[in-house]
C-alpha cells in the first residue's frame, strides 16, 4: 500500500494520470494526511496558490407580486432556487430576476428538478432548458449526479440549449463505497462530456443526526482532486459546510469556494463581513484569494 | 535552519527550541506539520486508543471581579443576572452526570468576593460525603489565587485545605497566554500574572495534585507569544511532571468587550501540531471540539491530539462567547472510530476506565449541552447566609431580604 501511494505521489508530481492500482490504494488508505498532501500538490500544480470564491445572491421564485427585487451590489452570481411550481409559470419571474441582476450571471434551478418536471409534465427537457435560456438565465445552478435519471443525456441537453452548468454536485452520501462511486461517476461523466468546469464532491444533504465526519469530508475532497483530474475546479460551499471545514478543504485539494454571502453590512463591523472573513480564511490557509463571478471570470478589485 | 532540517530534527525526536518551534509554526506547510505531529503522537501512543472523559463543566457562579475583556460569561457583583449555585443544585448535576456514566465535575467559576474559602471547603466535603468515589477537578489557578487573597493565606495553604476537603485535581483554566504583556491587554494580569499562574501549578504539583494546562490563543498575542506560553509550560513540566494534558482553544469573540474575530480552523490545527512537537514532555493533547466543532475536532486526531476531551454534559463559558457545539458520548465515539482509532473512556489521570458506556447500558442522547441554570431562575441558595458577605451589593441584598 505504501509503495503504491509513493508511486501515486511520483505520478502526480510529474503530472501523469494515476494508474488503477494507485487509485485503489488511495481510495483505501486511512492516512488522510498523506492523501491531503498529494491532493494539495495536485491542486498547486493546476492552480498554484490562487483560490477563487464567488459571492452569491439567492433568490426564491415565484417573486411576490409588485415587490421590488433588490440584488446586493456585491453579488457576482444570482442563483434562483428550486421550487415545485411548474417552470412555465415561473418563466416570467426568471425574467424579472435576470432584469434585476443587471448583467450579473444568473444561474437557475437544479437539473434534476428540471428533469423531473419534464417527466411529470410530458414536455421535453430540451424545451424547458430552451425556455430558461430565452428568459435570460446563463447557467443551471447545479446538477446532482446521484439524482439525475439520465445524467449524461440531461447534461448534453444543457450544453445544446446554450446554457452552462455552475457545478456538478452530489446530493447524498452514505458509505465509503458510495462516496467513491460518486467520484468515479464524476470522472466518467467528464470523460464523456468534456465541458464540466466545477465539481462539488461533498454531499449536499445528510441523514438527520448522522452528518459526515471531518475525516470523511477531507478524504472526499482529496480523492475528488486526485481522481477527477479532468475537471479543473474542486469546489466547497462556504455557507453549507461552514468556514472551518471549508477552509480545511482548501488545504486538501479544493480551489474554489461557493456560497459566500454578498451582504457585507452585517452590523458586526468590517472585520466580520463575509468578504473579510473569506479573505482572512484563505490567507490563513496559505493561499491567495481571488474573487470570481458566476461565469468564472475574475473580478478586479 | 531550513524547514526540512527542522522537520528532520523533529522526526529524530530531538527537542525544538522556541525559535525553531516558531519557525515551524510560521513557515512549515500545514500537511507537513500534521505529519510530524502525527508521528510524535504515534511514538508516544503506539496503540490505537483515543481517550475521552464523561464529565460536566459546572460553573458554580458567574459573579466575578476580574472583568477580563475576552470573557462573555461573567457578571459584575450586584448584577441581577449574577448567580451562585446552591449545594443541592450541584448535587442534582452530579446525579445526572453519574446517570450518564460520568465520574467527575470540572468545577470552575467567577471570582466571587462573597464566596469565602470555607464555602468551597464545605461544598467539597459535602460532595465527598454524598459521593465518595466522585472526582472534583476544580478551581483554576486564578481561582486558587483569588481564594488565597480573600482568605489572606498562602497558595500552598489554600491548596492544602482544598485537598483536605476533597479536591482531586486542578484544571488549567485562566492561563490564556502566559505572557504579561498579553495579560495586561486582556485585563487579566491582576487576576493572575504569568508567574502567579505557573506558581499555583507548581504548588499544586508539589502537593501531589495532577493538573492540565490550557492556552487560549487568537486574541491579541503574537505567534511568538504563543510559543513563549508553551515554553513556560514545558519548563514547569520538566521541573514537576505534574501536567497530564495540554488543551489549546481559540478565543471566542461573541459578546465580549474585546470583540475581534476567531482564529481559523487551519490556525487551530497548526497550533495543535506545533504543540505536539514542542511540548515533548506532555503525554496528552486534547482536541477542542467545543470550540472547533465535531469535524475539525475529529481532524485534530491527525494533527497530534490523542484525546477527544470531555463529553461535557454542561458548558457555559465558551457558549456565552458564541461556540455552541455539542457531542454526546455516541457522537464522540463515532468520530473516534471513524478516524480509525479505538475509543477508551478515561478519568482525569488518563487511567482507562473501559469502553463506551452506551454500549454497556442505555443512556439518554444529549442533543444540546446543559446550562448552569434555566433562564429566569433567580433563586439565591439558602446556605449562603452561613458565609459572611464581603461586597456591599450582597450585604444590601441580605438586608433587603
Amino acid at each position: 500500500m505504501k509503495e503504491q501511494i509513493q508511486e501515486a505521489a511520483a505520478r502526480i508530481t510529474a503530472g501523469y494520470r494515476l494508474t488503477d492500482e494507485a487509485i485503489g490504494a488511495l481510495a483505501e488508505t486511512r492516512d488522510i494526511l498523506t492523501l491531503g498532501m498529494l491532493a494539495d500538490e495536485a491542486r498547486r500544480l493546476r492552480h498554484g496558490t490562487d483560490t477563487t470564491f464567488v459571492r452569491v445572491a439567492e433568490v426564491r421564485v415565484p417573486l411576490d407580486d409588485g415587490a421590488r427585487l433588490e440584488i446586493p451590489a456585491a453579488a457576482r452570481e444570482v442563483r434562483i432556487s428550486d421550487r415545485t411550481d411548474s417552470l412555465t409559470t415561473l418563466i416570467p419571474h426568471v425574467r424579472r430576476v435576470v432584469a434585476a441582476a443587471d448583467g450579473v450571471p444568473v444561474s437557475a434551478f437544479s437539473l434534476e428538478a428540471l428533469e423531473a418536471q419534464a417527466a411529470i409534465s410530458g414536455r421535453r427537457l430540451a424545451d424547458l432548458l430552451a425556455a430558461l435560456r430565452d428568459a435570460g438565465a446563463d447557467l443551471i445552478a447545479e446538477a446532482a449526479l446521484d439524482q439525475l435519471s439520465h445524467a449524461e443525456h440531461a447534461l448534453e441537453q444543457v450544453r445544446k440549449a446554450g446554457l452552462g452548468l455552475a457545478r456538478l454536485t452530489v446530493q447524498h452520501t452514505a458509505g465509503t463505497a458510495e462516496r467513491l462511486e460518486h467520484i468515479i461517476r464524476a470522472r466518467a461523466l467528464q470523460q464523456s462530456l468534456g465541458w464540466i468546469e466545477s465539481f462539488a464532491p461533498l454531499g449536499r444533504s445528510w441523514p438527520p443526526g448522522a452528518p459526515s465526519t471531518g475525516y470523511e469530508d477531507v478524504r472526499q475532497v482529496a480523492l475528488a482532486r486526485l481522481l477527477v483530474d479532468n475537471i479543473a475546479s474542486i469546489q466547497v460551499d462556504w455557507g453549507r459546510y461552514g468556514p472551518k471545514l471549508a477552509q480545511v478543504a482548501l488545504t486538501v485539494g479544493a480551489d474554489d469556494v461557493d456560497g459566500v454571502s454578498p451582504v457585507d453590512d452585517t452590523g458586526e463591523g468590517r472585520r466580520r463581513s463575509p468578504l473579510e472573513d473569506i479573505r482572512r480564511n484563505i490567507l490563513a490557509a496559505g493561499l491567495v484569494p481571488v474573487e470570481r463571478d458566476g461565469a468564472r471570470r475574475r473580478v478586479m478589485s | 535552519m531550513s524547514i526540512e532540517a527542522l522537520a528532520e530534527k523533529a522526526r529524530a525526536g530531538a527537542r525544538l527550541n522556541e525559535a525553531e518551534a516558531l519557525e515551524m509554526y510560521l513557515s512549515a506547510p500545514t500537511p507537513l506539520l500534521g505529519q510530524l505531529a502525527d508521528q510524535q503522537r504515534w511514538k508516544r501512543h503506539p496503540d490505537r486508543a483515543v481517550t475521552y472523559i464523561i464529565d460536566r463543566n459546572v460553573n458554580y457562579t458567574n459573579v466575578c471581579v476580574a472583568r477580563c475583556s475576552f470573557c462573555a460569561f461573567y457578571r459584575p457583583v450586584g448584577s441581577p443576572e449574577g448567580y451562585v449555585l446552591g449545594f443541592d443544585e450541584i448535587f442534582a448535576k452530579i446525579d445526572e452526570t453519574i446517570a450518564l456514566g460520568g465520574g467527575q465535575l470540572l468545577l470552575q467559576g467567577g471570582h466571587n468576593p462573597d464566596l469565602p474559602l470555607e464555602w468551597y471547603e464545605d461544598l467539597f466535603r459535602a460532595v465527598k460525603s454524598r459521593y465518595p468515589a466522585f472526582r472534583l477537578h476544580a478551581l483554576s489557578p486564578p481561582e486558587v489565587l483569588h481564594l488565597s487573597r480573600l482568605a489572606q493565606t498562602t497558595v500552598p495553604d489554600v491548596v492544602r485545605r482544598l485537598v483536605a476537603a476533597g479536591l482531586d485535581s486542578i484544571p488549567g483554566g485562566g492561563a490564556e497566554i502566559l505572557v504579561d504583556r498579553v495579560r495586561k491587554l486582556l485585563h487579566c494580569y491582576s487576576k493572575a500574572s504569568a508567574d502567579e499562574w505557573i506558581d499555583v501549578m507548581r504548588h499544586a504539583h508539589r502537593a501531589g495534585l495532577r493538573t492540565t494546562a490550557t492556552m487560549m490563543y487568537g486574541s491579541v498575542e503574537t505567534p511568538a507569544e504563543r510559543i513563549e506560553h508553551m515554553g513556560r509550560l514545558r519548563a514547569l513540566q520538566d521541573e514537576t511532571a505534574g501536567f497530564t494534558a495540554f488543551i489549546a482553544w481559540s478565543y471566542q469573540p461573541e459578546h465580549t468587550l474585546l470583540q475581534g474575530v476567531e482564529a481559523t480552523a487551519v490556525e487551530y490545527l497548526r497550533t495543535l501540531a506545533t504543540a505536539r512537537l514542542f511540548l515533548d514532555n506532555f503525554p496528552n493533547l486534547q482536541a477542542s471540539w467545543v470550540t472547533q466543532g465535531a469535524k475539525v475536532g475529529q481532524l485534530s486526531l491527525a494533527y497530534g491530539a490523542n484525546d477527544m476531551g470531555s463529553v461535557m454534559i454542561e458548558e457555559n463559558v465558551v457558549r456565552a462567547a458564541g461556540a455552541a457545539y455539542c457531542m454526546d458520548e455516541i457522537e464522540i465515539v463515532r468520530n473516534i472510530e471513524d478516524a480509525g482509532f479505538e475509543a477508551r473512556r478515561r478519568n482525569m489521570h488518563y487511567d482507562v476506565l473501559g469502553g463506551p458506556v452506551f454500549r454497556e447500558r442505555q443512556v439518554p442522547r444529549l442533543l444540546e449541552l446543559a446550562v448552569a441554570r434555566a433562564d429566569g431562575h433567580r433563586s439565591v441558595p439558602a446556605e449562603l447566609i452561613n458565609y459572611p458577605a464581603r461586597s456591599r451589593a450582597e450585604r444590601d441584598r441580605r438586608t433587603r431580604t
